[in-house]
């Protein structure tokens, strides 16, 4: 079922909890709205359940306008972030309170409700209670019982965040297989970036109930619109800079501690126009033989401090103007970098993102 | 825990080991208990046991054949266990859309409202019967105000005949309701809000989500309360006494209790009541048994109340209003009684006074009643500080295996009618040092003290479960004793527990009824509410006078219960739960 918001806002009081949005979510996508925590994702989620009502805008279920459809009418299956398990049902029970309101035979009903079971690897455990289960058995229940029901939009509450690391990864494999096996359109809230790059098929992010942008994972990370989001998905250097014009086939940015050349961006710029570069920590290239390459952005940055982690190291550097850059090198080869001594590195380029200014960098991460 | 005492032993090695030290303050404070509860219950219900069951030097059940022969007495028993039917029921159908209101809307004024629900706990419904016997006498102000719009040729008689029952029973409900009203609500605000839009989203009828998942939910707490309605309504003394219904169990009891060593059918009566305390306990233990279950609340859990504006609260206010108004219409009319100068053939008084309240100032009795319960509830107040804070120490710190059998062991009390205790004492302690017939201090004293005990277990255990025991084991590193880390650090962060356990403590003696009415036996020893009593069966002012004393009392109790309630916060509905 593809869903489709139309200008939606919904406001609590004086609080502007989702504003003006506009988002489409395809048919069978698993499509996950990823936010820091206030940003109006779960309102998001509240809105389409049903739970919420909407201040203004329409929200559609292929086609179908279910604006002011009640919760129940709008075929959704919803697994909240506490799970919300009858304690006082068996896990049977509670996967089959719900197919007791559908007009199924019994038949049809037993049917359903093994095949949920199966289907989250719960039968051994049908005649459970709720307290007698481990946190991700719990998990698996609750979306048991929302699949039960054969929803035509599942939607998941941040259904990972109550449980281990270890835990969190076999859950993500879990949900991918079983959303690969059913293919319900799945909106799936999170404020874990690498739950949403590792699984979504989609990802919108949403920021002070404003969507930012909504697109497939390797583009957000590799395209990011605005500095926040370069933040949010994965780790970045921001600079400001200033457009000096062109050089050499190449666009040329000033910047505290010097200047940068970038490929010739999307956006049309004017000279003494502010923006904000964006390049990836392993976009830093670290020179650890000394020996001088040519390049075409040469910095020369102060070693701050090094971390080894085995397969990698990182490098927090000082520039000229005490800004600090990070760099990632992967396989590090063997070298005698100290800190407080002077690195030559390098910035390919290619991989510097020129994006506009944003107010207020620091916030919203 | 024993990381840190291993720790802390080599620096202090003369010193004996913390641990070793803790347990036998659990043993002692263990002993001491048992000691207590042993004299001071055990003792005294056996004997009414052992009395009822023995006729002629072996068992016998002639006590129970003469008491079900007695129409008397079998009117009353029945009487009795209506009252606590009807009772309980109305304050289930009162008090539930009141917990729903509290635990579900937020609306501007609501925390006043509510608070003002809680009133009429406070207020003893022994004093309220003075007034509403007032107010609904033939020639009461509510005959005249109904003679006077024209809705009635002539007067009601509310106090006669059957309607006797109903007016002991609303004010049984007037009196009981918040018990049930705190329990549902906190068991309401228990259940996570996510439960039920789960079924929501489901298409759940709101009367289904109700009767499949909240009420099977909310039910153990449901029944912690009714049951201690139930029990109160059955065994109460002081509201029949006064409205003049004397076919209750009660007031028979009562009846009996000066010649019961002639007329050994009493015995029997009380051992009525212990069995049917009993049993309605095991019922309700039964019923609820294995259903109690953690809501697992985990993480952010959204909020269930639902915010709404003054205009859209209206029939929510309306409810509110009407319900504090009419719980606090017993204790309005005793405040109009007491004030009341020129009072004959009108709704309200023509005049008003303080004379019958400077009467208590120049009168024996009311003195005499104000002294000796200051005394009598002042020195329980200290035993039940005393003994409920090492309790408490020694439950919460688990400083004794089976701790949480010393925890149910005080709880004792809060489950057994004041009625049968004080019977008890007569039985037991007649012709002993603590004849209650010579002097009464003593045992008044106790039974003060035993009654109030539970509530300060569990006031001062509140406070400790939230006082992490890890700031004690932070001073015990420093090679701090236990008591000095008790003196230093423990008592300091409970003080505010204590103080409320002690305000309540206090309170609830000076008002208590049924021991002080049937221990105190001559002018002398009567506490408050016998000389409210003793002042209100006298001719003339008396029942003016004992209407401003009954308003002094009310005073002097709202002030501590409203200090204890500050004090405690939301934890003050927990005193009122029987399991």
């Amino acid at each position: 079922m593809e869903v489709t918001f139309d200008h939606v806002s919904k406001k609590y009081g004086d609080v502007l909890a989702v504003e003006d949005l506009n988002l489409k979510i395809a048919e069978g996508s698993l499509h996950f709205l990823l936010g820091p925590s206030g940003c109006g994702k779960t309102t998001t989620l509240r809105l389409l359940a049903g739970l919420e009502s909407t201040t203004s805008g329409r929200i559609l279920f292929g086609g179908k306008d279910v604006t002011s459809l009640p919760a129940a009418e709008r075929g959704i299956g919803m697994v909240f972030q506490n799970y919300a398990l009858w304690p006082h049902m068996t896990v049977a029970k509670n996967i089959d309170y719900g197919l007791g309101l559908k007009r199924l035979s019994r038949v049809q009903r037993e049917q359903r409700l093994q095949e949920a079971l199966e289907l989250t690897q719960l039968t051994r455990l049908a005649d459970r209670l709720p307290g007698q289960l481990s946190g991700g058995q719990q998990q698996r229940v609750a979306l048991a019982r929302a699949l039960a029901i054969r929803p035509t939009v599942l939607l998941l509450d941040e259904p990972l965040s109550n449980l281990d690391a270890q835990l969190r990864l076999e859950m993500r494999d879990n949900i991918s297989r079983i959303h690969r096996q059913t293919k319900i359109t799945t909106v799936y809230v999170t404020h874990d970036q690498k739950e949403a790059l590792s699984m979504g098929t989609e990802v919108s992010v949403l920021r002070a109930g404003r969507l930012i942008q909504s697109a497939p994972p390797r583009q957000l990370y590799h395209h990011p619109e605005t500095p926040f989001i370069a933040r949010f998905i994965g780790e970045t250097n921001l600079v400001h800079a200033t457009y000096r014009g062109d050089d050499d086939g190449h666009h040329l940015f000033e910047c505290g501690f010097g200047h940068l050349l970038t490929k010739r961006p999307k956006q049309v710029l004017s000279p003494g126009q502010a923006v904000t570069l964006s390049f990836r920590p392993e976009t830093i290239s670290v020179q650890v033989d000394g020996a001088a390459r040519p390049s075409v952005n040469p910095l020369r940055l102060v070693l701050e401090h090094l971390t080894y982690l085995g397969e990698s190291e990182q490098l927090a550097l000082r520039t000229s103007d005490q800004q600090i850059l990070r760099a990632n090198i992967f396989n590090p080869p063997e070298h005698d970098l100290q800190e407080g001594t002077v690195v030559v590195c390098n910035v390919d380029p290619e991989h510097i993102l020129v994006l506009p200014v944003e107010h207020d960098l620091s916030s919203g991460t | 825990m024993t990381q840190s005492t291993a720790t802390a032993a080599p620096l202090k090695a003369k010193r004996s080991n913390p641990r070793q030290m803790g347990t036998a303050i659990g043993y002692a404070v263990l002993a001491a208990t048992l000691v207590a509860l042993v004299l001071f219950l055990v003792l005294p219900v056996s004997t009414i046991l052992y009395k009822a069951f023995r006729a002629q030097g072996h068992f016998s059940l002639d006590y129970f054949r003469l008491l079900f022969a007695n129409d008397l007495q079998t009117t009353a028993i029945y009487n009795s266990l209506l009252i606590g039917v009807a009772a309980t029921l109305l304050c289930t159908v009162l008090s539930l859309p009141l917990a729903v209101i509290n635990a579900r809307y937020e609306f501007p004024g609501k925390k006043l409202l509510t608070g003002l629900l809680l009133t009429p706990m406070v207020m003893p419904p022994f004093v309220g019967a003075i007034g509403f016997q007032r107010f609904f006498a033939r020639r009461g102000s509510v005959n005249l105000l109904l003679l006077k719009l024209g809705l009635i040729d002539s007067p009601i008689e509310w106090l006669e005949g059957g309607r006797v029952f109903w007016a002991v029973v609303a004010l049984e409900v007037l009196h009981l309701y918040p018990i049930v009203y705190l329990n549902l609500t906190a068991a309401l605000a228990n259940i996570d809000p996510s439960l039920e839009e789960m079924a929501t989203t489901l298409g759940v009828p709101r009367w289904r989500q109700f009767k499949d998942i909240v009420w099977p939910l909310a039910r153990s707490g449901y029944f912690a309360g009714a049951i201690i309605v139930f029990i109160w309504a059955l065994t109460d003394l002081g509201t029949p006494l006064l409205v003049g219904f004397q076919e209750t169990m009660p007031v028979r009891i009562f009846n009996m209790i000066t010649d019961v060593n002639e007329n050994p059918v009493g015995y029997a009566l009380v051992c009525l009541v212990i069995l049917i305390t009993f049993a309605v306990y095991l019922l309700a233990k039964t019923s609820t048994r294995g259903k109690s279950y953690d809501m697992m609340s985990r993480g952010h859990v959204s909020s269930a109340v639902k915010k709404i504006s003054a205009v859209s609260a209206a029939p929510f206010y309306l409810l509110l209003v009407a319900t504090i108004a009419a719980a606090l219409l017993p204790h309005i009319s005793v405040l109009i009684t007491s004030l009341s100068s020129k009072w004959f053939m009108t709704v309200l008084p023509e005049q008003y006074t303080l004379d019958y309240y400077k009467q208590i100032l120049h009168t024996d009795l009311p003195l005499i009643g104000i002294k000796n319960s200051l005394l009598f509830s002042g020195s329980s107040m200290l035993i039940d500080l005393l003994l409920g804070a090492m309790i408490a120490y020694v439950v919460v710190r688990k400083l004794i295996p089976f701790a949480g059998l010393l925890d149910a062991l005080t709880m004792v009390p809060l489950a057994l009618p004041g009625i049968v205790l004080a019977f008890g004492y007569v039985t037991t302690y007649t012709n002993t040092i603590l004849d209650p017939f010579t002097n009464p201090t003593a045992l008044l004293i106790i039974a003060y003290a035993v009654r109030r005990l539970p509530y300060m277990v569990r006031s001062a255990a509140a406070g400790l479960a939230q006082t992490s025991i890890a700031l004690e084991e932070a001073a015990a590193t420093f090679g701090a004793s236990r008591f000095y880390t008790l003196r230093t650090i423990t008592v300091p962060l409970v003080s505010a527990n204590l103080i409320a356990g002690c305000l309540l403590c206090f309170a609830y003696a000076m008002l208590d009824v049924s021991d002080s009415l049937i221990l105190a036996m001559k002018d002398r020893y009567y506490p408050l509410t016998k000389a409210i009593y003793a002042l209100f069966l006298e001719q003339g002012s008396g029942e003016f006078v004992a209407s401003a004393l009954g308003v002094v009392g009310m005073a002097l109790l709202t002030v501590c219960i409203l200090g204890a309630s500050l004090m405690l916060g939301k934890k003050m509905g927990e005193l009122f739960r029987s399991g």
